[in-house]
Formats: C-alpha cells, sequence, structure tokens
C-alpha cells in the first residue's frame, strides 16, 4: 500500500510576468513534514499560492485532500492553517480583535487551544500587530494556523528575516508540534539548515522545475560531495557526478551515488556528507533529476 | 458570510467613534447644506472606509486563505455596503430628528440612491486597479468632474426646460419608482462585474 498524497499537482503550468511554472507534477504525502527548497526567486511561493488557490494554474490540477477547488473550496481551507513570511493581518488590529475575525470563518475553531499558544508563545492580546516584533508575528501566525484542529500546515519561508534565536525558538515549536505525527506540514524556506532537524522529505526546486523529491535519509545516503585531483577526472568517470567545480588544487563534485564513487575512486578521493545546503548549491541549473 | 459583514465593524472600531460626531458636525455647521447631502455622507462613510481595508494585497490573501470563495467575499461587501449603509442613515435620520433638522423622506431615498450609485461605479474600478492606484484613480476622477462639469452645466441650461417639463408631467412616484429600478440594476450590474474581476484576480 502506497503512501497518502496530501496534495497532488498534476501538470500544472502557470506563466506570470517575471516567471513560469512547466508542467510542474508534485505530491506531498500525508503525515510526513516535506520542506520545500530553492534559491530565492526559484518558484517557492508560486507554488504555494497554487496550492492555496490564491493563483489559479493556467493549466494542469491542483488537488489538496483529493478534492478540487472549483468544487470544494471551503472544505479544503478548513482543514489547512497558513503561515506566510509576511504578516497578512490587519496590522492596526491587536491579536484579540484578529482572533475575532478568523475564529468563526473556521468549523473547528478551538478558542481554548488559541487561549493556550498565546499564552505559550507569550503574545499581548491587546497590542496591535504592527507592534510585534517579526518573530512575534510569525508566534501569532503559528497560533492561528494551530487552533482550528488543520489536518495540513502549509508555511511559506516562516523563518525568513527571524535572528537565530527566534529562529531556533520557532523550529523548536514545530518540532512540538508535528509530535502526535497526524499532521502534514509542507514548509518551504531558503535557509536549508532549518529542515535537517525536522523535515522527513525534501523537494527542490529551481527556475519553477521539481529538480527532486525524495526521503532526507536517502539524501543522505546517496549524495555526497566529493574531492580530489582533477587528474581522476574523464569521460568514464565524469557521468558518476551531478555537476563538477574545479580549482587549481582540484575539484568538488556532487554525486547521487556515493557508494558507486567509492567503489570507481576507492581512497583516491575525500567522500563528505553533502548537506542540503550543498545539495541546493552544487544543483543548481541542472537538469531535473527525477528518477 | 456574516462573518465578514461583521469584520467591517471589528476593523473600523476607532472610525466608528467618529462617526456621530461628524454627522454632528454636519447637521450643526451644514444648515446651508441640502440633508440629502448628509444623507450621502453618511451612508458613504463605513462602506468605503471598510473598502480602504481591503485595498491591500495582504488582506486578499488573508481572506482567501481562509475558508471563504471569492463569490462570499464579493457578496458581503455589496450587501455589507446596504446594511450599513441602511444602519448609518437611520442613526442619521434619529439625530436630524433629535436636533430639530427638517428633513423630508425625499431626501433620503435622493441620499441612498445617490450612495448606491456611487457604490456601484466605485466597487468594480476599486477591484480592477492595482493596490496603492485608487488614490491616483480617485484624484483623475475629481479632475474629470471638475472639467466634466462645465459642459454638463451648459447641456443642461440647454435642455433643461424641456426636462423639467417631461419631469412635471409624470408623476412623482413613477419617478421614484423608476429610479429605484436604475439604481437596483446599476447595483446588480456592478456586482457581476466586481465578481468577474475578483474571480480572475492574482494575489
Amino acid at each position: 500500500m502506497g503512501v497518502e498524497n496530501v496534495i497532488e499537482l498534476r501538470g500544472v503550468s502557470k506563466a506570470l510576468k517575471a516567471f513560469t511554472i512547466n508542467n510542474m507534477d508534485l505530491q506531498i504525502k500525508q503525515g510526513f513534514v516535506t520542506g520545500f527548497i530553492g534559491a530565492n526567486g526559484a518558484g517557492k511561493s508560486t507554488t504555494m499560492k497554487l496550492i492555496m488557490n490564491l493563483l489559479q494554474p493556467d493549466s494542469g490540477e491542483v488537488s489538496v485532500f483529493g478534492l478540487d477547488y472549483a468544487s470544494h473550496e471551503k472544505e479544503i481551507k478548513n482543514r489547512i492553517g497558513f503561515v506566510y513570511d509576511s504578516n497578512v493581518f490587519y496590522e492596526s488590529l491587536n491579536l484579540k480583535d484578529i482572533g475575532r475575525i478568523v475564529a468563526p470563518a473556521y468549523k473547528n475553531w478551538d478558542q481554548k487551544q488559541f487561549k493556550a499558544y498565546v499564552d505559550q508563545f507569550e503574545l499581548p492580546l491587546n497590542k496591535p500587530i504592527k507592534k510585534f516584533s517579526k518573530g512575534m508575528q510569525m508566534k501569532a501566525s503559528i497560533a492561528i494556523a494551530l487552533s482550528h484542529d488543520a489536518e495540513l500546515i502549509i508555511m511559506d519561508e516562516p523563518t525568513a528575516g527571524l535572528d537565530p534565536t527566534s529562529r531556533r525558538e520557532l523550529l523548536d515549536i514545530f518540532q512540538e508540534v508535528m509530535v502526535d505525527g497526524k499532521r502534514t506540514i509542507l514548509f518551504s524556506t531558503h535557509i536549508t539548515s532549518d529542515l535537517e532537524r525536522i523535515a522527513d522529505f525534501i523537494v527542490l526546486i529551481d527556475k519553477g522545475e521539481i529538480l527532486f523529491d525524495k526521503p532526507v535519509y536517502e539524501l543522505q545516503e546517496q549524495y555526497a560531495v566529493v574531492k580530489g585531483s582533477t587528474e581522476l577526472l574523464d569521460s568514464d568517470t565524469e557521468p558518476h557526478f551531478i555537476k563538477i567545480e574545479r580549482s587549481p588544487n582540484g575539484f568538488h563534485a556532487l554525486t547521487k551515488d556515493a557508494a558507486k564513487v567509492k567503489e570507481v575512486f576507492g581512497k583516491h578521493v575525500v567522500i563528505e556528507e553533502a548537506s542540503l545546503e550543498e545539495i541546493m548549491f552544487y544543483m543548481k541549473g541542472v537538469q531535473n533529476q527525477y528518477d | 458570510m456574516t462573518n465578514l459583514i461583521r469584520r467591517d465593524l471589528i476593523i473600523q472600531k476607532f472610525q466608528l467613534y467618529l462617526f456621530i460626531p461628524c454627522i454632528l458636525f454636519f447637521i450643526f455647521a451644514g444648515s446651508h447644506m441640502s440633508a440629502f447631502f448628509i444623507f450621502v455622507f453618511a451612508g458613504f462613510f463605513i462602506p468605503i472606509n471598510a473598502y480602504s481595508y481591503d485595498e491591500k494585497a495582504e488582506t486578499n490573501i488573508l481572506l482567501n486563505s481562509l475558508p471563504y470563495t471569492r463569490t462570499q467575499i464579493i457578496a458581503s461587501r455589496y450587501i455589507g455596503a446596504i446594511f450599513y449603509m441602511a444602519v448609518s442613515i437611520i442613526i442619521t435620520t434619529a439625530l436630524f430628528y433629535v436636533f430639530n433638522r427638517p428633513f423630508t423622506w425625499a431626501d433620503i431615498a435622493i441620499g441612498a440612491g445617490i450612495t448606491l450609485t456611487l457604490f456601484s461605479f466605485s466597487f468594480p474600478l476599486f477591484y480592477l486597479l492595482k493596490p496603492g492606484n485608487i488614490g491616483t484613480a480617485v484624484t483623475i476622477g475629481f479632475i474629470l468632474f471638475v472639467v466634466l462639469s462645465g459642459p454638463a452645466v451648459i447641456f443642461f441650461e440647454e435642455y433643461l426646460t424641456p426636462v423639467v417639463d417631461f419631469l412635471v408631467s409624470v408623476s412623482s412616484s413613477a419617478i421614484y419608482l423608476s429610479s429605484a429600478g436604475i439604481v437596483t440594476a446599476l447595483y446588480a450590474a456592478s456586482w457581476i462585474i466586481s465578481q468577474i474581476i475578483y474571480q480572475r484576480k492574482t494575489f
């Protein structure tokens, strides 16, 4: 039995002024944390907006919980909690009034839960949102996203613009939230280190194209950064690498088959585990690696 | 839907405190003004002010991420405008009464008719424009109004006598009924146009 997909994009195309998504397929698995990574401008936010129906595809299908937006928009959105990279709440209002506006929109709003998060995050109820720090605004957003029993939490760059301490704090909150394992979380970021602790799957996007969608353990097992002398490179050995960077001191390259590289080069090269950041860096400009 | 309409009150809490003083100011300082003009101002105040909040892209992202459909968001705007206009006119009428300022039912009817006509033109225009451009649009609209009002006056001077003759010849109830019909049709058309524009909007 396969894993069920909470989000499915099938052949989705969308042309925007500065940007195009062409024939994108994407599946987000239920009950897992998927990290959505890519450089700034790679298409993360556009994809998130397509998933939230803030943008409608020119062609292709978007389904969430197996439902389409055309006939189930309200039902889908009742089951989603959202956190965006900037504050979307009326900034002159305080959190109490924002709660008053948001609460009646959801079928399953839980005021007690909301209060509990507000207390836990030490958020003031009577201060206008615009006087909140960026970290507090994010926490307010998360408190709202988690107070209506959402099955799917969509977060677009929730850690962007935060100082390291607040980021750490926020990641701890996410980890706590995910403990029960029922929720599905889609989390986009360009700060890949955020994901190494919490993601189960990683989707990499570049120039509007999904380069891969893999479990984190597979990335850690199979991908590696290889360093060695340029003399080792020739038309036979080069195909083992996704991308090679040459310098007078030798080469650095990314492989997605660490075992094979070990077999071929043996002790002539240094093989190191590739961080997500390194994978993202080397994969930039590379074609689809789906397999 | 009622949640969306109620939202306008929560957002404008502070501005609402200004509402009654403003009307009182008009009642006392604007004794030379026609009563219907004060009704127009009163009816226009809350819905247009609410609209200025919805203009922001962030607000549209919020509303569209909550479990509402775009159809509901537009419907709440049009139904809410009528609702808040009615409440404002009732409050203003009460203030007129309390402070002994004379007015007629015709003032209320004309005031409501003009307000609804203004909504009919401004709502679709606002949905059509990019956020931040509404101020420019209002300025251009005002200049056009000033420029066109000259020729309009000349036009009316020329044709006023036949128009007045015609209006006198039909009964006043017929005039009110047909005006009500025209305003209703205008409002409905405006609603449909806004709906079409908003469905296609990207945020």
